[in-house]
């Protein structure tokens, strides 16, 4: 029997358990196991190590009690059959119009992880298979995807495309975040018009700008990670500036307390105009104000 | 000779915001201690958080009729003074004698 180690990292909010490196004794190639990613069914954020199974292990007999894949049925996929597929922990199959297997995924929510995928790869999913897993503890989820896994691969001889090292069609991605905006080309370059004159056209050239201490991935200071958060949450389209950049934006924290008339940071401009800083977001958001004013 | 000031920059604080804005609530906290790791404060010396993060919270009818940047512009300015000095953020809750009645505190 091919020996194989399984890990993770811990995932992030957005991010997800990753194994790779399962080969099997005929095939040298790497697999990939990802599952959906969703806050409401995150995977287990420890970091997964295969343990050779002692013969009174519990999910040995999981893996008894799941169905082979080429025993299971297939079901069709589509919005409408919700109910065909159960919402509990387990492992599944998917097929695309071709009959053939796509990817082997495991979840916390087979309904809708596999709504999830339907929505995301339509053109891939037509019918899926699906295998409960009793006491789903991570392990057990594992062997099941492991076992319809290598059947799959005894059968047919190769790994489904979706679980291939690298591929990440089956994966949502964590929308990257823009860059800041940077006042100047740089300290060594002379400037031709006041600093304030570059800060006068920010603001009204961009609809809603954020001048934050660090950037808006690594806020250097708790009052602007507020505001960049609250600002995130509610999906606002914003330009963000760092104004602790000496390189970029040299003198620009001295310049804008002065231009803005306004002592601290972050200030959170709109349209041109001040809206104010931490406190004044935090007091909008909490009355629900934020959208309505940010997304017009 | 020592310039030791008499007043720690909470009362001065409470001392001009009280006398300007007949405030009928006011108080003031020095929290510099949460944000002891503070780059600008480890700059200052020996380290010490001392005096730099302020929260603020006025009732004055003085905010009447008057959006929340300019209330909180009015409480810059008459804090200008020891925002030049050190003061380095100050978190303000600004509420008419109306607002505060309608929130329970």
């Amino acid at each position: 029997m091919a020996a194989f180690t399984v890990s993770s990292p811990s995932p992030a909010p957005l991010s997800l358990p990753k194994f790779s490196k399962f080969a099997t004794s005929s095939h040298a190639s790497a697999l990939s196991l990802y599952s959906v990613s969703n806050s409401a069914f995150l995977f287990s954020s420890e970091t997964l190590r295969y343990r050779p199974l002692p013969k009174n292990r519990r999910h040995s007999a999981v893996v008894f009690a799941l169905k082979k894949l080429s025993e299971t049925e297939l079901v069709v996929v589509s919005f409408e059959s919700e109910g065909l597929v159960p919402s509990d922990s387990g492992v599944y199959a998917i097929y695309d119009g071709n009959g053939d297997l796509q990817y082997v995924g495991i979840t916390r929510n087979l309904s809708a992880s596999i709504l999830a995928h339907k929505k995301s790869v339509p053109e891939l999913c037509s019918s899926v298979k699906v295998g409960v897993v009793e006491e789903p503890d991570k392990d057990a989820l594992t062997e099941a995807w492991k076992t319809w896994l290598q059947e799959h691969i005894a059968a047919t001889g190769k790994i489904p495309p979706g679980n291939e090292s690298g591929n990440t069609t089956w994966v949502k991605k964590a929308p990257s975040k823009k860059s800041d905006l940077r006042l100047t080309p740089g300290r060594h370059v002379q400037l031709t018009v006041p600093l304030e004159d570059l800060i006068d056209r920010l603001v009204k050239e961009n609809k809603v700008v954020a001048f934050i201490k660090g950037s808006r991935s690594a806020p250097m200071c708790g009052f602007s990670q507020r505001v960049v958060a609250i600002l995130e949450s509610q999906g606002v389209d914003y330009e963000s500036v760092d104004v602790l950049d000496e390189e970029y934006n040299n003198g620009l924290r001295e310049t804008l307390k002065k231009y803005s008339n306004w002592p601290t940071f972050p200030q959170v401009f709109l349209n041109g105009e001040l809206v104010g800083g931490c406190d004044i977001l935090t007091s909008m958001y909490e009355k629900g104000e934020v959208a309505t004013l940010f997304k017009q | 000779m020592a310039t030791r000031t008499l007043c720690s920059r909470a009362n001065r604080i409470q001392t001009q915001l009280q006398t300007a804005l007949q405030a009928t609530v006011l108080e003031v906290e020095d929290v510099s201690y949460q944000h002891a790791g503070h780059a600008a404060v480890r700059a200052m010396e020996g380290g010490v958080a001392n005096e730099t993060h302020f929260n603020v919270k006025i009732v004055s009818p003085k905010f009447e009729g008057l959006n929340l940047v300019r209330r909180h512009r009015m409480v810059y300015e008459l804090l200008s003074g020891e925002l030049q000095s050190g003061l380095h953020a100050l978190s303000i809750t600004a509420k008419t004698p109306a607002e505060a009645a309608n929130c329970a505190t």
